[in-house]
């Protein structure tokens, strides 16, 4: 173990007793996209006990140009993401435990799968999950370390409870119109600058050095040369639900979620999402048009024709229509990547 | 003045990076109302703003002189 892990363990941040401390703990990645990719690389190559990785999706060609685990075999296999990620992960270190699982991150199996490890990576597409692992979090205290990217931008904040603000402080409700990697696009080098800072703050927690956590929320535009990093003191929100001082955890509450119904003798599948709002038709249509793909409105809907064989029409209320699925999963994966 | 700086795709809403505007007095929602009218920017009710580098809750006055950015979360990965 000493030669292998030799450079990490010369670090003075890190040194024997941190490289030991790492070597025995265990960490959670919800999602295996391009963030999900390239933490868990990170992690096992650092050496760590433990990974459980969980995604419900499968690796496609547009996936080739920045999630680094795959290749084109898995494409042609059409692979699921957990487990290409746990086959490649197992040729790079053979020593740490891989637990792969295919399927959606739900409250419920979220707060199973949390339950004895030690962080949580954020490695997701979309809020809603990352509300959901966010009461996950306070209420098992367990730190989770947000990431996300699109385009040339990306941002990082570590949430550890009962020290940092959480999520919900941050944002209060959930964006019902973020955009996405399917929707904005995205460069490899944004990925790889989320991973580092999540990474980084990864490796401070396992090996235990807490003080050295950085405190700030930074967000980083490579494109165009920015990059801010935030204190986040005054965003602590005592009568925060996830993380105040009477807290409900509301992401785990059944009303609060993302309903899936099969519709009845037809292919579709509908979306009830769970944040309340209305979404700018003009715009989504504006966006999706420029990307490519085909879309036809008018005042109460808009519907878009997507790569595969479905159809996904959306309402004004961000209500949708899956046409040419009866799987709840894809469905899902579907609307996510149009509308976050 | 206040110097507004602007993030991911509210820069190229905005189509600068910056631009300078008397907000001192103004609430952070009363300049995300402001802007979101003479820009035609997206829905600003989830911005994070920063005041100075520094998080900002909605009902935070701005001073004169103050930097002020916004900076949309983002929900890819």
């Amino acid at each position: 173990m000493n030669e292998r892990y030799s450079r990490q363990i010369l670090f003075p941040g890190i040194g024997k007793e941190g490289q030991e401390k790492i070597s025995g703990k265990h960490v959670l990645i919800i999602g295996a996209g391009a963030l999900g990719a390239g933490n868990a690389e990170v992690l096992v190559r650092s050496g760590i006990g433990k990974v459980t990785i969980i995604d419900r999706d499968y690796v496609e060609e547009s996936n080739l140009q920045r999630q680094q685990l795959y290749t084109e075999e898995d494409v042609a296999e059409k692979l699921p993401k957990a487990v290409a990620a746990k086959k490649h992960l197992a040729m790079i270190n053979s020593a740490v435990k891989v637990q792969a699982h295919i399927g959606d991150a739900t409250p419920e199996v979220l707060e199973d799968l949390t339950r004895g490890v030690d962080l949580i990576m954020d490695a997701t597409d979309n809020f809603e999950t990352r509300m959901v692992i966010n009461d996950v979090s306070q209420k098992l205290q367990i730190p989770w370390i947000y990431g996300a990217c699109v385009g040339s931008f990306g941002m990082s904040f570590t949430i550890v409870p009962g020290k940092t603000p959480c999520l919900n402080c941050l944002l209060r409700t959930i964006p019902l119109q973020g955009l996405t990697c399917d929707t904005g696009g995205i460069i490899s080098p944004a990925v790889q600058m989320v991973i580092a800072h999540q990474t980084a703050e990864a490796l401070k927690i396992l090996a235990e050095d807490w003080d050295t956590l950085r405190k700030t929320f930074v967000s980083f535009d490579l494109w165009r040369n920015q990059y801010t990093s935030l204190k986040m003191s005054k965003a602590i929100n005592k009568d925060c639900l996830s993380c105040g001082s009477n807290p409900t955890y509301p992401y785990l509450e059944h009303e609060n979620r993302t309903k899936t119904a099969v519709l009845c003798g037809r292919d579709t599948v509908q979306i009830r999402p769970s944040a309340s709002g209305e979404i700018s038709l003009e715009q989504l249509a504006r966006q999706l048009s420029s990307l490519g793909y085909k879309t036809k409105g008018n005042p109460y809907l808009l519907s878009v024709e997507l790569e595969g064989r479905e159809r996904i029409v959306i309402f004004k209320d961000g209500r949708a229509l899956i046409h040419g699925t009866k799987d709840l999963t894809r469905a899902k994966t579907v609307y996510q990547k149009i509308l976050g | 003045m206040n110097k507004v700086l602007f993030f991911a795709h509210l820069r190229d809403a905005v189509g600068k990076e910056s631009v300078m505007i008397d907000a001192a007095g103004n609430t952070v929602a009363e300049l995300k109302a402001k802007l979101t009218k003479v820009y035609k920017l997206p829905k600003m009710d989830v911005v994070m703003t920063a005041i100075n580098e520094e998080f900002a809750q909605n009902d935070e006055m701005i001073q004169e002189g103050d930097t002020i950015a916004f900076i949309p979360p983002v929900s890819g990965g």
